[in-house]
């Protein structure tokens, strides 16, 4: 009880602060017109036109971008040669702000799906294969002789010791990407789009229909802390051995 | 059973040559324990590594069972002395000492009882379920002891296993391995830097010299075979051994 007090206070403060603001310009809307335009907005057909198939370019795009990462960053990650040969062009890739790509990839890839699937690749794969990387290069001496000497090797080895040793850092990778591929699922639908949430924000603001914009807004920060607590489970279940043992180290 | 000859071991690097082993010869009869003492930095993890098919020699063999080793023998087990980093802490006590059972096709009835079986002989068998890092310090070097036992090897080599633990344990641990050893008949390879622990333990003593490395003496130890912490350890001849093993390691030293 006491628990759902402490979470709710700051959010309800918040939402009385810019009640009493709201009103002062046009472009700020009170709460309860934005909740009444977030209603209207939102509970209709829209979340089948705009709000899902976003979502799921989002999850589309992440899980490529997932797979593509721990794929490719095991191999490098066990091979020094590899490696040594790589991580700069990687790095290089990662420091290249993602948003930039839009236009090469709408070149390439067309504005459709495709598009807008591969921007979320683009942005979401570098953090999870450079922490791939990281975790696999940073496994356990200790345990990898053990490995040898008992026998453990081919995909048993993959699957109990380099995907698990490295999983706390896959996991970091994983939480990167996700609010990046956010960020990139609204950008790539800011694009020459005709549907989807970045693009439904875009023409409420160019109609002046702020109260709906705004409604957007808290749609896509709603979506975000879903995804963040649905993701915070999988770690805790994942890394339970994780927190456990650094808790016993402590 | 156990087989080293003329072993040497150089590490090279670029612009630097390190002579780690310049020759040792020694072996290990089947069923024998034998203790490896030596000063620190001495090149006795090197050597078990050597011994193990971990590290490549730079030169003369290793053999077991007649069988020069290349690479990880596979009936030889292992307990290193970083029993922290040796577990899988995300594997479960019984996860982890049947993973090398299963890895070794046994089937599942006999592999049920190879974990069962090890577990209790390590008094561990209420553990199975529990995760290594729950465990004390002792208590997962007798985890990692288990796995070593149901792996069921012909060769079983210890790297300093006990230096990391208070001394009740170690104690408890040293009598442990006695009793294992008799039971199972294991060939078995001890490295240690505790003179008192190797004179204890060993049938013989092989003290090694600074690195780079040789055998200083090959010395086989004349106390009764049942021995016992008390008893064995207050035995004149344990204080007569225990005192010519540390001169001569003592020696080793100040000829550096």
């Amino acid at each position: 009880m006491m628990r759902v007090v402490r979470l709710l206070t700051l959010p309800a403060a918040l939402v009385l602060l810019w009640w009493a603001v709201s009103g002062s310009s046009f472009y700020l809307p009170s709460p309860g017109l934005v909740g009444q335009a977030f209603a209207e907005t939102w509970f209709s057909e829209r979340v089948v036109e705009d709000v899902l198939p976003s979502v799921g370019r989002l999850l589309a795009g992440y899980a490529v971008a997932g797979l593509l990462g721990v794929g490719l960053g095991v191999p490098i990650g066990l091979s020094p040669r590899l490696r040594a040969t790589l991580e700069p062009v990687l790095e290089f890739f990662r420091a290249i702000p993602p948003p930039v790509l839009v236009p090469l990839i709408m070149l390439l890839a067309g504005i459709d799906t495709p598009m807008k699937v591969l921007v979320i690749v683009s942005g979401c794969l570098w953090p999870i294969l450079l922490n791939t990387v990281e975790g696999v290069r940073a496994l356990d001496e200790v345990l990898a002789d053990t490995c040898r000497m008992y026998g453990v090797r081919g995909t048993a080895r993959l699957r109990r010791f380099v995907l698990r040793g490295a999983s706390p850092q896959i996991m970091t990778g994983l939480r990167q990407a996700l609010s990046i591929g956010i960020i990139l699922m609204v950008i790539s639908e800011m694009f020459a789009s005709s549907s989807g949430l970045g693009f439904t924000i875009l023409v409420f603001q160019r109609q002046f229909q702020i109260a709906e914009m705004w409604s957007g807004i808290l749609l896509l920060g709603l979506i975000g802390l879903t995804l963040s607590v649905l993701f915070r489970r999988v770690e805790r279940r994942v890394l339970a051995w994780y927190y456990g043992s650094g808790a016993a180290r402590a | 059973m156990l087989e080293i000859s003329s072993l040497r071991k150089v590490y090279e690097s670029p612009g630097r040559t390190v002579e780690a082993i310049r020759s040792i010869t020694f072996g290990v009869g089947a069923g024998e324990l034998v203790c490896v003492v030596g000063p620190s930095g001495c090149g006795k993890t090197t050597l078990l590594r050597c011994v193990a098919g971990l590290l490549p020699v730079s030169g003369g063999e290793v053999r077991v069972d007649d069988v020069p080793v290349t690479g990880p023998p596979p009936r030889m087990a292992v307990v290193f002395q970083e029993y922290g980093r040796s577990l899988f802490p995300w594997m479960t006590v019984r996860e982890n000492v049947e993973l090398p059972l299963k890895e070794k096709k046994v089937p599942a009835g006999q592999r049920h009882e190879l974990v069962h079986g090890s577990l209790n002989a390590v008094g561990l068998g209420d553990a199975a379920d529990a995760h290594p890092w729950q465990l004390s310090g002792g208590m997962q070097q007798r985890v990692a002891i288990a796995r070593a036992v149901a792996y069921q090897p012909q060769v079983l080599l210890m790297d300093e296993p006990f230096a990391a633990v208070d001394a009740q344990t170690r104690a408890d641990l040293e009598d442990l391995i006695l009793r294992l050893w008799r039971d199972l008949e294991v060939t078995t390879l001890f490295v240690t830097h505790d003179i008192d622990e190797a004179v204890y333990l060993g049938q013989r003593v092989i003290v090694l010299s600074s690195s780079p490395t040789v055998i200083l003496e090959d010395l086989k130890v004349d106390l009764p075979p049942e021995r016992d912490q008390l008893t064995t350890r207050s035995l004149p001849r344990f204080g007569e051994l225990r005192g010519h093993v540390y001169r001569q390691i003592q020696r080793a030293r100040d000829r550096r």
